[in-house]
């Protein structure tokens, strides 16, 4: 009798499983889930919540106004902690998952790793900022960027650096990371270019705190301007030490050093430091109702990678309806040859998934972490 | 580069030695748990890391209560700090030592990383794995030179930092070398199970060890977020590797010798820095262990009889 009364059991119990996977199987099918992959915890996580910031409005608005195809999109937010080890294996999840559009991942080192999957397993993807060019020149079809890369932003801060502050002594650091040393070595071909040649041209470490005996060397060098290559918590102390020694050389850095972080970390030091970053998009009046919106769930739009990542989930939803299916490599396809009307701008992208167009503006870094453009 | 230039030189010792007494303060924990047990602890780092959060805290904390007064910052963050840290680092023993006192030397090991990895993301969780900064509350020093050209610079901060460091370590040699526990320590570390037998409460002592080392580890992290002002749940494992190395560097199990060893690295880091490049001060560091362990394969003060994990 027990045996036959637990045979019961089994049945209804596997009964209940198969039911209980075609509900979630349905469930899946009602949405089209977008992954957000990027840094929410780690040392760069501040970067994260401005992509995820951003993505979240897009869905959130997209949503309100009906969806796309009458479906809701839904944000999977994903954290790779900037770690090119953990990017791969949240790469895996957003395959396992069955996810096919993916904004993300922020730091190139986790992107370049990343991106090969999804290449692979026909999912499409936009960064919103990963800015080294390796990324694009791999030449795949699937992986898109909707922000500028350093060999534009490189020679836009070497040119500046030649022509407008022509320092007599110039060193350039970078943190020996894929982004940093890329962008360093950028800014170094172009002054090179133009006739100057740095005296000094180092990497530090990841998570390195003092740099004393660096700062005394550029300080008996002579130095008088320093580019550096890499995030802000290295950079904020690099300031401040170098403050600290009576080291008073001008320093600038690329956009993964602009952020309200760099203030608090370096204090007074970061008054006058030069940053080049996406112009301010949240100051286009195009965008004012926008921005009225992120102010309203009191958000700050100005980060770089705000708009950038909104504009990565509008040309994914825009596409989909466009082409009336969610097959990635179609839609990769369709974005690829057409231009999309977004919070960044007209945009389009040349064949290897870079934008056709994207500006860096330099600005001037203050003490209570605001910025305003040079010139 | 532009030739030799001796107040530079002046100025790189003065950065090393001051890297090198926080190495130093570390360095110690790690030496003074494996003089006694025989057992390296990696939870040292995560320790020290505790003791940086505890102190970066108290110090902003301090500050909201319009405590301005150096000292006595100093003194109340030192306190507080070295109470809980030193707690953490009792807890760390009572719980992944103690209970596996008789088993395999491995094992302890492995539970230490386990409560290496436990801290590490407990505080994340606590604290979020975010960096948390503060202003320097101690800025200003002493200038010395021509005032057109190179200056050495000493600061306030690497001063207190040089002062501090051979304060306790005076302390705790005198401690070790002096008092009644320290004689205790030292019995320990010679022979515990002929300890035990003489009456000696072998499993206090070890407590006290782990205590001892913890609260310098503290004291290492409150001068560290004074100094560098940034702490993350993550720098306990750099810091814990660079300290772990300068005691073998000067001799696990020597007191003196970490402190040399210390020293020692953090001079190294800071030349090769200034007159290589500074992507070779990890390479120089850790090829000076090398050196120094193929020559002198029980570190620069160790003793020839100790045995090796």
């Amino acid at each position: 009798m027990t045996n036959k009364f637990s045979r019961h059991i089994l049945s209804a119990a596997v009964t209940t499983i198969l039911l209980g996977l075609g509900s979630v199987a349905q469930a899946a099918e009602d949405t089209i889930k977008i992954a957000l992959a990027g840094p929410t915890t780690g040392p760069v996580a501040q970067y994260g919540d401005m992509q995820m910031m951003g993505a979240k409005m897009a869905v959130e608005q997209i949503n309100a106004k009906g969806g796309v195809n009458g479906k809701k999109l839904e944000a999977v937010v994903m954290d790779d902690a900037c770690e090119p080890k953990q990017a791969v294996a949240v790469a895996n999840q957003i395959v396992n998952q069955k996810i096919k559009f993916v904004i993300g991942h922020l730091c190139s080192g986790s992107t370049q790793p990343a991106s090969k999957l999804y290449e692979d397993e026909g999912i499409f993807m936009i960064t919103p900022a990963a800015t080294n060019p390796a990324i694009t020149q791999q030449k795949y079809k699937m992986v898109f960027r909707t922000i500028g890369t350093d060999d534009q932003q490189g020679p836009t801060a070497g040119k500046y650096i030649a022509g407008t502050v022509k320092p007599k002594k110039l060193a350039v650091i970078h943190d020996k990371q894929q982004y940093g040393e890329g962008i360093a070595k950028e800014v170094d071909k172009t002054v090179k270019a133009a006739g100057i040649t740095p005296v000094l041209f180092e990497g530090i470490n990841k998570g390195q705190t003092d740099f004393s005996a660096l700062i005394t060397k550029m300080k008996k060098d002579g130095v008088d301007f320093v580019y550096y290559g890499g995030y802000h918590p290295e950079l904020g102390l690099l300031l401040r030490q170098s403050r600290e020694q009576g080291f008073d050389a001008k320093y600038m850095g690329p956009e993964g050093v602009g952020n309200k972080d760099i203030s608090a970390i370096a204090g007074p030091a970061s008054e006058g430091l030069l940053v080049t970053l996406p112009a301010d998009f949240s100051a286009d009046p195009a965008n004012a109702d926008l921005v009225k919106a992120f102010k309203a769930k009191n958000e700050d739009p100005t980060g770089p990678f705000v708009m950038p990542a909104y504009a990565g989930v509008q040309i994914i939803a825009d596409a989909i309806k466009a082409t009336k299916t969610e097959d990635a490599v179609k839609i990769a396809d369709y974005v690829r040859k057409n231009s999309f009307q977004t919070p960044i701008g007209k945009v389009a992208f040349k064949d290897n998934g870079d934008l056709k167009e994207f500006e860096f503006v330099i600005f001037n870094w203050h003490a209570d972490a605001t910025k305003t453009p040079v010139k | 580069m532009s030739g030799f230039s001796f107040l530079e030189f002046i100025q790189q010792i003065i950065n090393g030695l001051t890297l090198g007494s926080i190495y130093a303060l570390i360095a110690i924990g790690y030496t003074m748990v494996y003089g006694i047990i025989g057992m390296i602890n990696f939870a040292h780092g995560e320790i020290y890391m505790i003791g940086a959060y505890v102190g970066l805290m108290v110090i902003t904390g301090l500050g909201l209560f319009g405590v301005h007064s150096i000292t006595a910052i100093l003194l109340v963050t030192l306190a507080i700090s070295i109470l809980v840290t030193g707690s953490y680092g009792w807890t760390v023993e009572r719980l992944a030592y103690r209970p596996l006192r008789g088993s395999p030397r491995l094992v302890p090991l492995i539970s230490a990383i386990g409560v290496s990895i436990f801290l590490q993301n407990y505080v994340q969780i606590g604290q979020g794995a975010r960096d948390v900064s503060m202003q320097p509350v101690l800025t200003g020093g002493w200038r010395f030179g021509p005032a057109d050209g190179f200056q050495v610079y000493v600061s306030y901060m690497q001063v207190l930092i040089a002062v501090i460091t051979v304060a306790f370590m005076g302390g705790l040699t005198l401690f070790i070398g002096r008092s009644r526990m320290g004689r205790a320590c030292r019995a320990c570390s010679e022979d515990r199970g002929m300890a035990n037998l003489l009456g000696i409460d072998t499993d206090r002592v070890i407590a006290l060890t782990f205590v001892l080392g913890a609260a310098l580890a503290a004291v290492a992290g409150v001068l560290v977020s004074m100094y560098y002002g940034l702490v993350n749940p993550f720098i306990g494992f750099i810091a814990g590797l660079k300290a772990f190395t300068a005691a073998v560097l000067g001799g696990i199990g020597s007191i003196p010798g970490a402190m040399l060893g210390g020293i020692v690295l953090g001079l190294a880091e800071s030349f090769a820095s200034a007159y290589l490049q500074t992507e070779y001060k990890d390479v120089v560091a850790f090829s000076l262990l090398i050196l120094v362990l193929l020559v002198r394969p029980t570190g620069l003060l160790g003793r020839p009889d100790v045995e090796k994990v």
